[in-house]
């Protein structure tokens, strides 16, 4: 294989020979002459890889994911540093009892429950985007009908959950 | 026979479909501009009209200045009321564009013969502004996906809580003019890119100008619009459409930008302008490439020599750049825009900033409460963007992913957020209903599908269950359109209802439930402020916390020491070191400022909790940052901020505690409790025997929550 591949990267060397012959780069007729005259380049089979656009769904994930990020508060998380779960003394037992949604206040949370709400958040969006896949005219019919129940349940429990939390953290939600 | 009768009658009245939609269009649009105004007017019918808040308060005496003196006055006003001695130069420090548009509608509505108060005026404004933003928001969402979508935006903008909370009746802050402005703008540069032509480019320039001259979050429109236009260069979008849009709009939004003087040069000097200059070069690069290949045939000498421009163009701009930062002309990020994209940086090195409770990061529960259902439909929103993409969608796309980030490091910025949260959750909503009514009105098309199919059994049997399931999806696809009418309906009440609940408070004046469920009102502020307006000298300094600065000014007539605007840290860490330390030092650096009266806002009675006990460690902090004599630890006791028996004796004896606390201890605030109960802080307080020498009280509100202390002169020497 060896004197084959060298013929090969030989002949490729000359053909890049005869067309530098029309380079208008400076830089590189500097360097032709001055390491490179009596220096001899070594035979690599590299090349520099090709970098391309990613395509539109991947950078709709990636979106997805910073925008989960984002809404459960995890700039929040960062600067106040909260715990991930509160706790309270249950008065009678004396026994510790975990506290998931921080009371009082609006803009106020523990981590864990940033993070269930926005799971919550994409998991609604998610939801609406497998009904428009459902709605989609060149699939199997059974595959339509799975996403559009899927997404339809998606929004439901996203919705319904939604505003279960938003009743413990606000007493008065809604009154 | 009747009926031909009646439809002869009701000929001329018969449109046709195209008239029909414009006619559901116009009413739609009518509906939404009243509903707009009237969701914002709760406070004005509950209270009455006046202005919230404290920054309002100096925009309200502002603009009370340009009706009395005219614009070249109060261009060159310089302000000797406040931040004794030092004055401020009012004219170079703030934003005109809000005070400017009050006064020209006031001019506008004195010469119909209205004969409004200026006040009525500044009240209404911002829901003036807010309806005006709904109907550029339908023209936007027109431009970006289609008539549809453009009214749902309009809606779901009309009574969005995140908008709302800063645009109430009342609410008479830059906010409530500058959402239009950037709007306005946004819409115009994307029209502007969408048919290239010079007229909208100019249009979009102006519009960046109102937009400059109204907020300072205009740094926001100079920074994305390059983002923009790198992001489009970058997907292979670069266009003779951009081109001409971008480069009208920088040069001239430049040009005009540079006439407010608060602005000046910035746009030349300053770091965070730096963005739109460096695009600006890279797109006369693109053009002049563009220009040579057109000429050049040869396609290897053109890679040449694009490989080699790239190479020196990028070069020259980073050695351009980094002579201009090294030799200090070009300035780098303030810290307010700096904390944005570090947001550990204030609560590190600058206390001001990170003491403001509206910049503080979000949590969840703040986008729940002023998003609702758009936190779902943004998402899905994005999805159909991503997959219709066009220059158009591309940015608002990018405007919703920049904003939404901003959103989470800044509670404040829910409001930037909230236009483009509404158009993306818009494009959602159309979407999907057109999908679905596409259903609902598709007609039976199995004939269609038989015939291609051809003829087997099993293909025979799959077009029966397709007959069978178009009913089935009919009645799903109704079932799904009542679903979505649901949600929005349910949105529309969680919005009204915070409206009403959260953001109609104008803050100074308090509400709370009495002991049999009645409304009892607080005016203690205003109270206050009248009693120093009456009963004081008309060169009387006062010295409170800066909070209420604005508020003095305005309402008390009366010189403060410092006010809202906090530009001189210097001038508040005094302020803090005088509540800090004990009478005598105090005494001494309120003689240094010449100070006459000092007030200060306490909640121990009434249960207030934004009184300045709770405030008081951060007057301590920033004293201590510039006073190193002033150091926090000494307040505290073991960490922990106490002003009981068991609290830090230097915390017993300052003058803030012996200001809030003067008399309190023989005082019965709750049934039960002892005498000096603090309801605010929940204890007994620890010094209740409080002696003040070097002032005396002068006045205390009716429910305890301001109280006005006069200066004694200093002792004869016998």
């Amino acid at each position: 294989m060896a004197p084959k591949a060298d013929s090969q990267s030989a002949g490729a060397v000359a053909a890049a020979d005869a067309s530098s012959q029309f380079s208008m780069d400076p830089v590189f007729h500097i360097l032709k002459v001055v390491p490179y005259s009596f220096l001899r380049p070594p035979r690599l089979r590299l090349k520099i890889p090709s970098v391309s656009l990613p395509s539109a769904m991947t950078v709709f994930s990636l979106v997805l994911l910073t925008y989960f990020m984002v809404v459960s508060g995890f700039v929040y998380d960062v600067i106040v540093e909260p715990p991930g779960i509160g706790s309270t003394q249950d008065p009678a037992t004396g026994a510790v009892r975990p506290v998931v949604f921080l009371p009082g206040r609006v803009n106020g949370q523990y981590i864990i429950e940033g993070l269930s709400s926005g799971f919550m958040f994409v998991l609604g969006g998610i939801g609406i985007v497998l009904l428009d896949l459902a709605l989609d005219k060149n699939r199997a019919r059974s595959v339509k009908v799975s996403y559009a129940i899927a997404g339809i349940s998606s929004v439901v429990i996203a919705y319904v959950m939604t505003t279960l939390f938003i009743r413990i953290k606000i007493p008065g939600y809604l009154r | 026979m009747s009926n031909s009768y009646t439809s002869d009658i009701l000929k001329p009245f018969k449109l046709k479909t195209k008239q029909q939609e414009l006619l559901i269009r116009v009413l739609i649009l009518c509906l939404v501009y009243i509903l707009a105004f009237i969701t914002r007017l709760f406070s004005v019918l509950r209270y009455e009209s006046m202005i919230h808040e404290f920054d309002p308060y100096f925009n309200y005496r502002t603009t009370l200045y340009v009706t009395q003196h005219g614009f070249y006055d109060f261009w060159n006003w310089f302000d000797y009321e406040s931040w004794y001695p030092l004055g401020r130069i009012v004219g170079g420090t703030l934003y005109p564009g809000l005070m400017v548009t009050a006064a020209l509608i006031y001019r506008l509505l004195h010469f119909l013969r209205f004969a409004v108060h200026i006040r009525e005026v500044c009240v209404l404004t911002a829901p003036f502004f807010a309806s005006n933003t709904t109907l550029v928001a339908y023209f936007f969402g027109k431009e970006i996906w289609d008539s549809g979508a453009g009214l749902v935006a309009a809606i779901l903008i009309a009574v969005c809580p995140g908008y709302i909370s800063r645009s109430v009746a009342g609410s008479y802050d830059n906010e409530g003019v500058a959402i239009f402005a950037l709007l306005f703008t946004f819409y115009l540069f994307v029209k502007a890119v969408n048919t290239g032509s010079l007229a909208w480019g100019l249009a979009s320039a102006f519009g960046y100008f109102y937009m400059v001259s109204a907020w300072g979050g205009y740094v926001f429109i100079i920074n994305l619009i390059p983002l923009y236009v790198l992001v489009l260069l970058i997907t292979g979008r670069y266009s003779m459409r951009l081109y001409v849009a971008y480069n009208c709009l920088y040069i001239l939004g430049m040009l005009l930008a540079m006439q407010i003087r608060f602005v000046g040069f910035q746009h030349v000097q300053s770091g965070e302008h730096m963005a739109a200059m460096g695009v600006f070069f890279l797109m006369q690069v693109f053009y002049f490439l563009d220009w040579v290949k057109h000429m050049l045939s040869d396609t290897n000498l053109f890679q040449e020599f694009l490989r080699i421009t790239v190479t020196c163009a990028v070069a020259v701009g980073g050695i351009a750049l980094g002579v201009g930062m090294a030799s200090g002309y070009i300035s780098p990020w303030t810290g307010r825009f700096y904390s944005l994209l570090d947001p550990t940086y204030a609560k590190d090195h600058i206390p001001i900033i990170a003491s403001v409770s509206e910049h503080q990061p979000t949590a969840w529960s703040s986008f729940m409460f002023d998003f609702h259902i758009l936190l779902f439909l943004f998402p899905a929103g994005l999805y159909f963007c991503f997959k219709r993409l066009s220059d158009a969608t591309i940015f608002i796309v990018m405007y919703g992913l920049t904003s939404m980030y901003f959103a989470g490091v800044m509670v404040r910025l829910i409001l930037v957020a909230t236009p483009a949260v509404c158009l993306i959750s818009a494009i959602a909503v159309s979407a999907t209903v057109k999908n679905l009514t596409v259903l609902l009105r598709s007609k039976t098309k199995v004939a269609q599908i038989g015939s291609t199919k051809g003829t087997s059994s099993a293909k025979a049997s799959s077009k029966a269950s397709l007959d069978q399931s178009q009913p089935f999806q009919k009645n799903g696809a109704m079932a799904l359109l009542f679903g979505a009418f649901y949600l929005l309906s349910r949105y529309a009440t969680h919005c009204t209802w915070v409206t009403s609940e959260a953001y109609s408070s104008p803050s100074i004046v308090l509400a709370a439930r009495g002991a049999h469920g009645n409304r009892v009102i607080f005016d203690d502020y205003r109270e206050a402020y009248f009693w120093l307006r009456q009963n004081t000298p008309l060169d009387a300094k006062v010295m409170s916390w800066w909070d209420y600065g604005y508020q003095i000014t305005a309402m008390g007539n009366r010189t403060v020491i410092v006010d809202n605007n906090t530009w001189n840290n210097t001038h508040i860490a005094t302020v803090g070191r005088a509540m800090s330390s004990y009478e005598d030092e105090a005494y001494e650096i309120i003689r240094s400022l010449d100070v006459d009266y000092v007030l200060v806002v306490f909640g121990g009675v009434t249960g207030y909790s934004s009184d300045d006990i709770n405030k008081f460690l951060w007057m301590v902090r920033i004293g201590g940052g510039v006073f190193p004599v002033i150091k926090e630890p000494d307040y505290l006791v073991n960490g922990e901020y106490r002003i009981d028996k068991g609290a830090a004796p230097k915390m017993l004896n300052c003058l803030m505690y012996k200001l809030s606390y003067y008399r309190f201890g023989e005082m019965m605030t709750e049934y039960g409790k002892p005498p000096g109960y603090d309801r605010a802080r929940g204890v007994e307080i620890g010094n209740k025997d409080i002696k003040l020498e070097h002032l005396e009280e002068a006045f205390t509100t009716s429910n305890w929550i301001v109280r006005i202390y006069k200066v004694k002169p200093p002792n004869n020497r016998w």
